[in-house]
């Protein structure tokens, strides 16, 4: 069977794109706020902006509001349910072991096989449905959530003409290149949270110094990662993600493209 | 109320419409029951009424299909829903929310009725489907006959004109479908509805039946039930009886057959008496016992299936059917008791050497199926057993021919799919084959199919063992019956004797001319020749 | 809209077992999380932590999800003694304090030369780390608190109309998901069947696709009902409402964007911070409430506010607006010098008791079968 592309789900419109690039803006500078803040002249320390867990929620909101606007189709409505509940169910498994975080494979392979704005909305739903389920809300989640969301959608704009084995090494290395990604914007986002921020007067600590060049920032930034979470967290996501799209992706790609054909929407009638 | 107007639809990619030219004229206040080979585009007819069909399955329609007047062409099912209330098989996949008073209350809520409206709506159709002690229940503690009953109650407080019901009793175990069919009764009763049911069980159905739709080979034939009946494709027993003895018009209860039937029983010779026949055993079970933490599924049973046997087990709904099944093939849990299979218990051996002793057909085949294509899962079959390629697919053709190899296993019918998962398990070549509620979606035809199926095994030698509440089914496969009731034996025997001692077992043929016949075709050969035409 | 008419006064006066709104429970709790994060006052914070687990054992019922709680406050205390773990690992500090236990620091090569391991561990750092840790757990506390007490499920049916098809994608989620293990035993008991008792990807695939496809069948037919129930009726805006709403939607994404970089960039116009923020927010919501507008659905018996739910969350809210004033008036209490005992006055401790309000206002919780339903 050569895959046809199947029906987009979740239409991408020239007005959802905006919204969605105005979103994206808006989420990447909450991400990016270490590298960003700069310290008022007479401050003498500086606070974590606890305003963003306030104001994330809304970015993401708007976006999915802008992305179901048309009225979400029964049939993407009834596919996000299900595989945001797969998700939710893989996700604790992974939990006693460092990195195996199976959410990606599954968000990934939707937003390929449905499209940009479904990976996207899947991306949400998947992480927010696990995170009631398994009761694990905290202020963390609309971050997580807006990251996984970029997840998806990026596995949707990936090129279309590739398919076979030229589609799965293409999954395979945006999978790496996600697991990563998600890994250094979570860490970067939560890194002042972690460590705390630098006190004027305090030298040679990793914390986040406010108001230094952005590269020295970058640097105490690397250096953390590397020995918190790179190693462990980050690369144990891109493997397991990676494994699980060469091993099993192929016949999840080929049964969710069944379900599309199947659910496919083709009224020709010839009245 | 209902028009169709030389309506042809073509589903993709198939190479012949489903349908084709169906002119039907459905009348307000009617009761029409729909009935057709399982395949035969019965629900397809069903699913266009409220624009299912196309909108969901994809395809190409033309003609004109009107509801109360208006043509319903490109308006989708939810703009039809105020119209058209549509049941389908399984309530339970169609359950939207938690409890039974929101389930009732859902269509309203998107037909955007005031609160007031819902409120009343909600109370009467609890009375009116006598299901008003349930309403805070969660739907999915429900029975069966529970549950589609709220399936039915949660489309009608939208007050359709017209009520679809597609096999709604297709899941449910004999009493319950009554039950459900009962509710039915009464709705066209007391609502003055439209309905069109499609349904099997159709000797429930009929007598209340103002007209019967036949669709066979993509045509749709329509008429008075006890014409229709003569040479419809799918039939009951009671039906297959009125034909063999050339009765006019058909009977079509019980009690119009039985006043019939006296005449017929004198003149036929003696029925077929059972010779006890004594087989070496295939399986012999002792002190079979499964507890699931406090639950005691199966208590102590003990089960012998001889070479070359058909048994059956019977029982309500978790009488502990399944699990004895699994228990004796070995990879089930087992608490108690041994298993002897050519002197070998399958519990003490790994799954792969135990399918070779008992194969089992679990309740849902379709579990075992994992490949893109029949020739693939059939290839797999033949390395996991260590046979010679090609060994399942002729064992395949044996049972159903004609399947195509480069189909998706799960676009194949109810029996093709049984048909599948069947060979793969004789693959292995076991002694005894266990089969779970094969029944299940497959009609008359279906089942007679599968019967002449598990004779046959048996007439190799093999055990067989089934478990169903098919009471028809079960008159004609099973030599011995064995009834389970809160995991325990309550009866025992040659199918005859067990069959025909309990009312609520009784085939109809018995009901009909008395406990000593069970099936038509033991009527038939008992027939003087002049009579049989 | 109008309601239900139901005998008000005799349902008030009696105390019934029911489920407080669950936004009421989110409000307060987010205001108490709020208030937590306006204080570095450790005395302060625990007494929130004390009251939001005053609340949860009083008001939680006996659902799954209540006994999360706990989990919380394990987690609370991981991120304190993290915290603390780091400042003393790589904590430099101000090389006047106080040192509490003197280490040597270990050297690190020229690439991390601005990263110092161990040396000497000073009281101030200790204390800032564990009020920073404390700070942030009371955060996550509080929040988790709001997770075992409001029901997930009437949450997401209390989403706002624009949130309806994600809110509805949501539930048919937590539905599934019970089915799922269900569905992964049964084929995994089928797979034995066929003689496989095999691990590794073969094995995995075995069970996958069986049971994907089988969570896909189930999706079909689950919309295939709610379709045929008129789900998605004619909900469609006219294009004046969506020019609105898009317009809404982009001005509001537009000043949360420049706001949350004003904040940042304290260089920036003072005009470009909270200002724009709000103003963001504002249109955000607008648009929310404006692209809701095209659902036309009605409520069965929709949760109600009763003045239990209003008692709860304005606690909440008067802890978060509490602080929020107190922190600039009392900056010695809410934000105490270190080294030393962190001060305390009358006000703040008031403000912050508030937040015990539900633990008499709210109603009992039902029990068993109930719950899901508007147990009356």
């Amino acid at each position: 069977m050569t895959p046809t592309r199947p029906p987009v789900a979740v239409p991408l419109t020239r007005r959802s794109a905006l919204v969605l690039a105005g979103a994206s803006i808006a989420g990447l500078v909450m991400f990016l706020w270490p590298l960003l803040i700069t310290p008022a002249a007479g401050q003498s320390r500086v606070d974590q902006p606890f305003v963003f867990m306030a104001l994330m929620p809304v970015v993401v909101l708007v976006v999915i509001a802008e992305l179901s606007e048309g009225g979400l189709d029964s049939k993407a409505l009834a596919m996000l349910g299900v595989l945001s509940a797969i998700n939710a169910a893989v996700r604790p498994l992974g939990a006693g072991v460092a990195g195996v975080e199976l959410v990606f494979f599954l968000i990934i392979i939707g937003g390929r096989v449905f499209g940009a704005g479904f990976g996207f909305v899947l991306g949400c739903t998947s992480l927010f449905a696990s995170a009631l389920l398994t009761s694990g809300v905290g202020p963390w989640l609309p971050f997580q959530m807006l990251c996984a969301a970029w997840v998806g959608m990026g596995a949707g704009l990936l090129p279309r003409r590739v398919t076979g084995r030229g589609e799965i090494a293409l999954l395979v290395a945006y999978t790496v290149v996600a697991a990563y990604a998600y890994g250094l914007l979570m860490n970067l986002s939560s890194w002042p949270f972690t460590l705390g921020i630098a006190i004027p007067g305090e030298q040679d600590s990793l914390a986040l110094v406010p108001g230094d060049p952005v590269l020295d920032n970058l640097q105490r930034f690397g250096v953390f990662t590397l020995l918190t979470s790179f190693w462990g967290w980050d690369t144990g996501r891109a493997i397991t993600n990676a494994l699980l799209v060469t091993t099993l992706g192929p016949a999840v790609l080929a049964t969710l493209r069944r379900a599309a054909r199947r659910a496919r929407y083709l009224p020709k009638e010839n009245s | 109320m209902i028009r169709f107007d030389d309506v042809t639809f073509w589903y993709d990619r198939a190479t012949a419409p489903t349908l084709s030219g169906v002119d039907l004229q459905i009348d307000e206040g009617e009761l029409v029951l729909v009935s057709g080979r399982t395949g035969s585009g019965k629900s397809t007819l069903l699913a266009m009424m409220n624009g299912l069909v196309p909108h969901f399955s994809g395809g190409t329609l033309a003609g004109d299909i009107a509801i109360a007047g208006d043509s319903i062409i490109g308006r989708p099912p939810r703009e039809l829903a105020h119209l058209v209330g549509y049941v389908a098989q399984d309530p339970l996949a169609g359950f939207v929310s938690d409890t039974v008073e929101e389930e009732l209350a859902y269509g309203m809520e998107h037909l955007g009725l005031p609160p007031q409206t819902m409120r009343r709506r909600v109370e009467e159709t609890l009375d009116l489907l006598g299901i008003a002690d349930l309403r805070h229940r969660s739907v999915r503690s429900l029975s069966g006959g529970q549950q589609q009953r709220v399936a039915i109650g949660s489309v009608l407080t939208m007050h359709p004109r017209v009520l679809v019901l597609d096999e709604p009793t297709s899941a449910l175990d004999p009493t319950a479908a009554e039950d459900v069919l009962a509710t039915i009764a009464r709705l066209v009763d007391d609502l003055a509805l439209t309905v069109v049911v499609a349904e099997h069980r159709m000797e429930r159905v009929v007598p209340f039946a103002d007209r019967l739709v036949i669709v066979r080979d993509g045509r749709v034939e329509v008429g008075p039930p006890a014409t229709m009946l003569v040479d419809a494709p799918v039939a009951p027993p009671l039906v297959e009886l009125g034909r063999l003895a050339g009765w006019e018009p058909l009977p079509l209860s019980v009690r119009e057959a039985r006043r019939r039937a006296r005449p017929l029983a004198a003149r036929l010779a003696p029925p077929p008496c059972e010779r006890p026949t004594t087989r070496p055993p295939a399986l012999a079970a002792r002190g079979v016992s499964v507890r699931y933490g406090e639950l005691v599924a199966v208590d102590g049973v003990d089960l012998t299936i001889g070479r070359g046997e058909v048994v059956a087990l019977m029982g309500r709904n978790g009488s502990g059917k399944s699990s004895l099944l699994w228990a004796i093939q070995g990879s089930g849990d087992r608490t108690a008791g041994v298993v002897d299979v050519g002197g070998v218990d399958p519990g003490d051996l790994r799954p792969a050497r135990a399918r070779m002793l008992v194969g089992l057909v679990p309740q849902t085949a379709a579990d075992l199926l994992y490949l893109e294509t029949v020739d693939r899962e059939c290839a797999a079959a033949d390395d996991q057993a260590g046979v010679a390629r090609g060994t399942c697919r002729s064992l395949l053709d044996r049972l159903t021919p004609a399947i195509p190899a480069d189909r998706h296993p799960r676009d194949l019918s109810e029996g093709q799919k049984l048909a599948l998962v069947l060979a793969i398990v004789l693959t292995a070549q076991p002694a005894v084959i266990a089969l779970d509620e094969p029944t299940r979606g497959l009609d008359y035809p279906g089942k007679a199919e599968l019967v002449r199926i598990l004779r046959g095994l048996a007439a190799e030698g093999r055990g067989v063992v089934v478990s169903s509440h098919d009471v028809e089914f079960v008159a004609a496969a099973a030599d011995s019956v064995v009834v389970l009731a809160d995991g325990e034996v309550v009866s025992s025997g040659p199918a005859r004797t067990v069959l025909a001692e309990s009312p609520a077992f009784a085939p109809q043929v018995s009901k009909v001319l008395g406990p000593e016949w069970l099936t038509v075709d033991e009527v038939a050969a008992a027939m003087p020749t002049e009579v049989v035409r | 809209m109008t309601t239900v008419a139901t005998p008000d006064r005799a349902r008030r006066s009696a105390r019934r077992r029911r489920e407080l709104h669950p936004g009421a429970w989110w409000l307060w709790a987010l205001g108490l999380a709020a208030g937590a994060s306006f204080t570095l006052n450790p005395v302060l914070l625990v007494l929130l932590v004390v009251i939001a687990g005053l609340v949860v054992a009083a008001c939680r019922g006996d659902a799954p999800w209540a006994l999360s709680f706990r989990y919380y406050l394990v987690f609370g205390a991981v991120i304190v003694a993290l915290r603390v773990l780091f400042r003393v690992l790589l904590g430099g500090g101000n090389p006047d304090a106080q040192v509490l236990v003197p280490l040597p620091e270990i050297p690190l090569p020229e690439v991390a030369r601005s990263v110092q391991l161990l040396g000497d561990v000073t009281v101030d750092e200790v204390l800032i780390g564990l009020y920073d840790g404390m700070r942030l757990a009371a955060l996550v506390i509080c929040v988790g608190a709001a997770n075992s007490l409001a029901n997930p499920k009437r949450l997401l049916a209390s989403a706002p109309p624009a949130l309806y098809e994600v809110g509805a994608a949501l539930v048919v989620a937590v539905s599934v998901f019970p089915q799922l293990a269900e569905s992964v035993r049964r084929v995994d008991r089928a797979r034995r069947l066929r003689g496989d008792a095999g691990r590794g990807t073969g094995a995995m695939h075995r069970v996958v696709i069986p049971v994907l496809e089988d969570a896909l069948d189930r999706s079909m037919t689950l919309a295939a009902g709610m379709d045929a129930r008129g789900y998605g009726r004619s909900g469609s805006a006219t294009a004046r409402e969506r020019l609105v709403t898009g317009a809404l939607m982009l001005a509001g994404l537009f000043g949360v964007s420049v706001g949350t970089y004003g904040y940042l960039d304290s260089t920036a116009p003072p005009l470009m911070a909270w200002p724009m923020l709000v103003l963001g927010l504002a249109f955000a919501g607008a648009s929310l409430w404006s692209a809701g507008r095209r659902v036309r659905r009605t409520r069965y018996r929709p949760p109600r506010w009763w003045p239990a739910e209003y008692l709860t969350a304005g606690s909440g809210l008067v802890v978060a607006v509490g602080l929020k004033l107190l922190a600039s008036h009392q900056v010695e209490v809410l934000h105490p010098a270190i080294p030393g005992w962190p001060p305390v006055s009358v006000a703040a401790l008031v403000v912050v008791v508030v937040g015990v309000v539900p633990v008499f206002a709210a109603p009992a919780p039902p029990t068993g079968h109930l719950r899901a339903g508007e147990g009356s």
